[in-house]
């Protein structure tokens, strides 16, 4: 126990201030909406136990629960893949030396501040809107933008920027990562005549893995949860014709425009749940192509 | 690279941003206050001012009691409505309207005024037939702030230019949807604004079209009214409307559905003319430069009577008002307090309080006396007030509200997205 402590004892005060707020703030939270889940619960009457109703009305009948999950998936698996893409393009960029390159820094990093604000929402809705910025720039080259936020098509899309947009924090992860491949590897590789592309796959990536999977999964998080833009976009109710009910918007809409805080629990413990298979999936694969230096094989 | 060697610390960071989302309705408790006596409203920039103003002359009159103001545009009050309930931290005395007060009585979120009549709160000025429609169960549960019918807002100005004078050209208290398509149409080419608002998704005017085709929103026995026909009817009536060329593009359209008072199309002159609720006359007025005439909704040529007036907005005391005595105080103030309600006008609607009503009268110019013209004309063409719509409602409306988008952008046919819909308001009535 004391050798334990020894070695282990400063990560665990380190720790405290997040497990005061999780154990303290979260974790009650927690467990009284899983207790919810089972529930009928109106927010006036007490909840009243109605066992596994809210889950099988949810698989059996509920068909705005499958859109939304529809919604979410797509927005994930279009979202994440390209915000990572860019977020290395502009990290490599960066890395090569640039001057005042601390000010790019803080410039690329700002919309990731920004991005999950309100303000910024409503600036999106503005930029596509039919009469703006987005359509008036489109308007110069003679092209007549669409209606990019009421077209169920192009709505997701916008979104999608937007996650693009708020590339700063894997930017910034993936610079670190790149800063600490060692030169050397490149320098023999120049001299073995490696060109820029095959340096790229044969060095950085595999270098980068780790890094990538940090950012891939903290990021699916992020997306599975994305909820601001499109509340706001969507105008609280995941319009236009629910191309954007964000599961989150869907459990939203359900707790607090339609007292349904039991199915809305019951909805967030699947979405949870969810979150973990993917997680876990992310965590099963990452054996076959993650590969850490201090690792054997 | 020897942070990203820690799985562990990976998995945890993974952990935590996930259990986030479980963490869904939770709550502060309410704290004790000492005559201080918060009112929360649904607002526009035009009566939030009002409101204010009013506020400032009660708690200058009452220095023991401090009333405090808050407030919301439509779209979002009855969100942070249901929050505030969830927390147990309500306001004192809310707004309500006549559509919804019947579930928020049902749950037991605003209580019944009964104790304070004669005490605290006179009534001996107010309408039979306001009271009347703030009784639920015999109990009495709101005190209206206003009456108020459906209205037709057109642009004068647009509506000149393109050669349509109001009694001459066309009757604004018995037009019929044909008239709205070729006046429309005519103030589209006329003046390059689009002659009106597009209503496929706008629950109010097909409410209205249920009751003009000799149905009923609710049957008595509280399942749904309308047929497959006539919501098949009312969408093809619009399809009409905005095929002659009267209204902005289906798409645009769609991104007006639930906007705000500021981001109407007539506000924004992108249209001549919308529908809305009576009282919200004067707030538009006030964004407006050009002036604003009123109409009712359109009809068919049968002519029979769609619109009713309704006490809509009432003032409610709330199951978490720690000191009801001093909100109703509050609540009698903002109802019978000549000094207050002048201030008030007629921006919530029509005055239930006759004594009010008089005082007014004298006052009113522009857009209030535009609404009380309008009132004094539609006395004898309007329908009769249906009994409050029952739990679920609400969630049938925004559910057509949604549905209809799929009209408006040429997505699925009229009859299918009708029988889905109609299926879909049987599903949200049978489970609440």
């Amino acid at each position: 126990m004391r050798d334990y402590l020894q070695k282990y004892g400063a990560g665990y005060v380190f720790l405290t201030p997040w497990a005061i707020g999780f154990l303290g703030l979260a974790l009650g939270p927690i467990l009284a909406s899983l207790y919810l889940s089972f529930t009928q619960y109106d927010i006036i009457n007490a909840p009243e136990w109605v066992g596994l109703e809210n889950y099988e009305y949810m698989f059996s009948f509920d068909t705005r629960f499958y859109k939304s999950l529809q919604v979410t998936f797509a927005f994930v698996f279009l979202s994440v893949p390209a915000k990572l893409i860019f977020a290395l393009g502009v990290a490599m960029v960066l890395d090569k030396g640039i001057r005042a390159i601390g000010i790019y820094r803080a410039l690329f990093y700002l919309p990731s501040i920004l991005g999950g604000s309100i303000a910024v929402a409503i600036l999106w809705r503005q930029l596509f809107n039919q009469d703006g910025v987005v359509n008036a720039a489109l308007g110069l080259f003679g092209i007549e933008g669409p209606y990019w936020l009421s077209d169920p098509r192009y709505s997701l899309y916008t979104l999608v920027v937007l996650a693009v947009w708020q590339f700063g924090s894997p930017m910034l992860i993936f610079l670190a990562g790149l800063r600490a491949i060692p030169q050397d590897l490149y320098e023999a590789a120049e001299i073995d005549a490696a060109s820029k592309p095959r340096q790229f796959f044969a060095i950085t990536l595999p270098l980068l893995a780790p890094v990538i999977f940090f950012n891939l999964v903290l990021q699916m998080i992020e997306a599975f949860k994305t909820f601001t833009g499109a509340f706001v976009i969507s105008g609280g109710t995941g319009a236009p014709l629910d191309s954007l009910l964000f599961f989150t918007v869907y459990l939203y809409n359900e707790a607090f425009s339609f007292f349904r805080m039991g199915y809305a629990s019951a909805l967030a413990w699947v979405l949870l749940i969810i979150i973990a298979i993917f997680t876990a999936i992310a965590f099963y694969s990452s054996r076959y192509w993650v590969h850490y230096e201090n690792e054997r094989g | 690279m020897t942070q990203f060697n820690r799985r562990r610390f990976l998995k945890t960071a993974a952990m935590t941003a996930g259990a986030g989302v479980a963490a869904s309705s939770f709550s502060l408790p309410t704290f004790a206050q000492d005559a201080r006596i918060r009112h929360f409203w649904w607002g526009n920039p035009d009566r939030d001012e009002r409101t204010f103003a009013v506020i400032d002359i009660f708690n200058s009159k009452h220095p023991n009691i401090f009333v405090e103001g808050e407030t919301l545009g439509f779209s979002d009050y009855f969100t942070r409505l249901t929050t505030q309930i969830a927390g147990g931290n309500m306001a004192d005395v809310i707004q309500q309207g006549y559509g919804v007060l019947f579930e928020y009585v049902d749950r037991g979120a605003v209580v019944p005024l009964d104790e304070w009549v004669g005490n605290t709160i006179d009534l001996s000025k107010m309408d039979q037939s306001a009271l009347d429609a703030g009784t639920v169960n015999g109990q009495l549960y709101a005190l209206s702030i206003g009456a108020n019918s459906h209205m037709a807002m057109y642009n004068t100005r647009l509506y000149e230019e393109a050669g349509f004078r109001p009694g001459e050209d066309f009757d604004p208290y018995g037009w019929t949807y044909e008239d709205v398509a070729r006046i429309g149409a005519a103030v589209t080419d006329a003046t390059g604004t689009f002659g009106t608002d597009d209503n496929t998704a706008d629950y109010q005017n097909f409410s209205d079209f249920v009751v003009q085709k000799g149905g009923k929103l609710y049957n008595d026995d509280g399942s749904y009214g309308p047929t497959q026909e006539i919501v098949e009817e009312y969408w093809e009536t619009w399809k009409m409307i905005r095929d002659a060329g009267a209204t902005p593009p289906g798409p645009e359209s769609a991104g007006q559905v639930g906007a705000e008072v500021s981001q109407w199309g007539i506000v924004t002159g992108r249209t001549a003319t919308t529908y809305a609720w009576s009282n919200q006359l004067v707030g538009a007025q006030n964004l407006m430069q050009d002036t604003l005439g009123a109409a009712m909704f359109p009809n068919t040529p049968a002519m029979v009577p769609g619109s009713y007036i309704q006490p809509s907005q009432f003032i409610c005391l709330t199951r978490d008002s720690a000191n009801p005595e001093a909100a109703t105080t509050y609540m009698n103030a903002f109802v019978n307090d000549l000094d207050m309600t002048k201030v008030l006008g007629l921006e919530r609607g029509i005055p239930s309080n006759s004594e009010v009503r008089e005082a007014l009268r004298p006052t009113l110019e522009g857009a209030a006396a535009t609404s009380v013209e309008f009132f004094d004309t539609i006395q004898d063409k309007v329908a009769v007030l249906p009994p409050p719509f029952p739990t679920g409602a609400n969630e049938v409306e925004q559910t057509f509200e949604r549905m209809a988008v799929a009209v408006l952008l040429d997505q699925g046919s009229i009859s299918d997205v009708a029988r889905d819909f109609l299926r879909q308001a049987e599903a949200i009535l049978a489970r609440a």
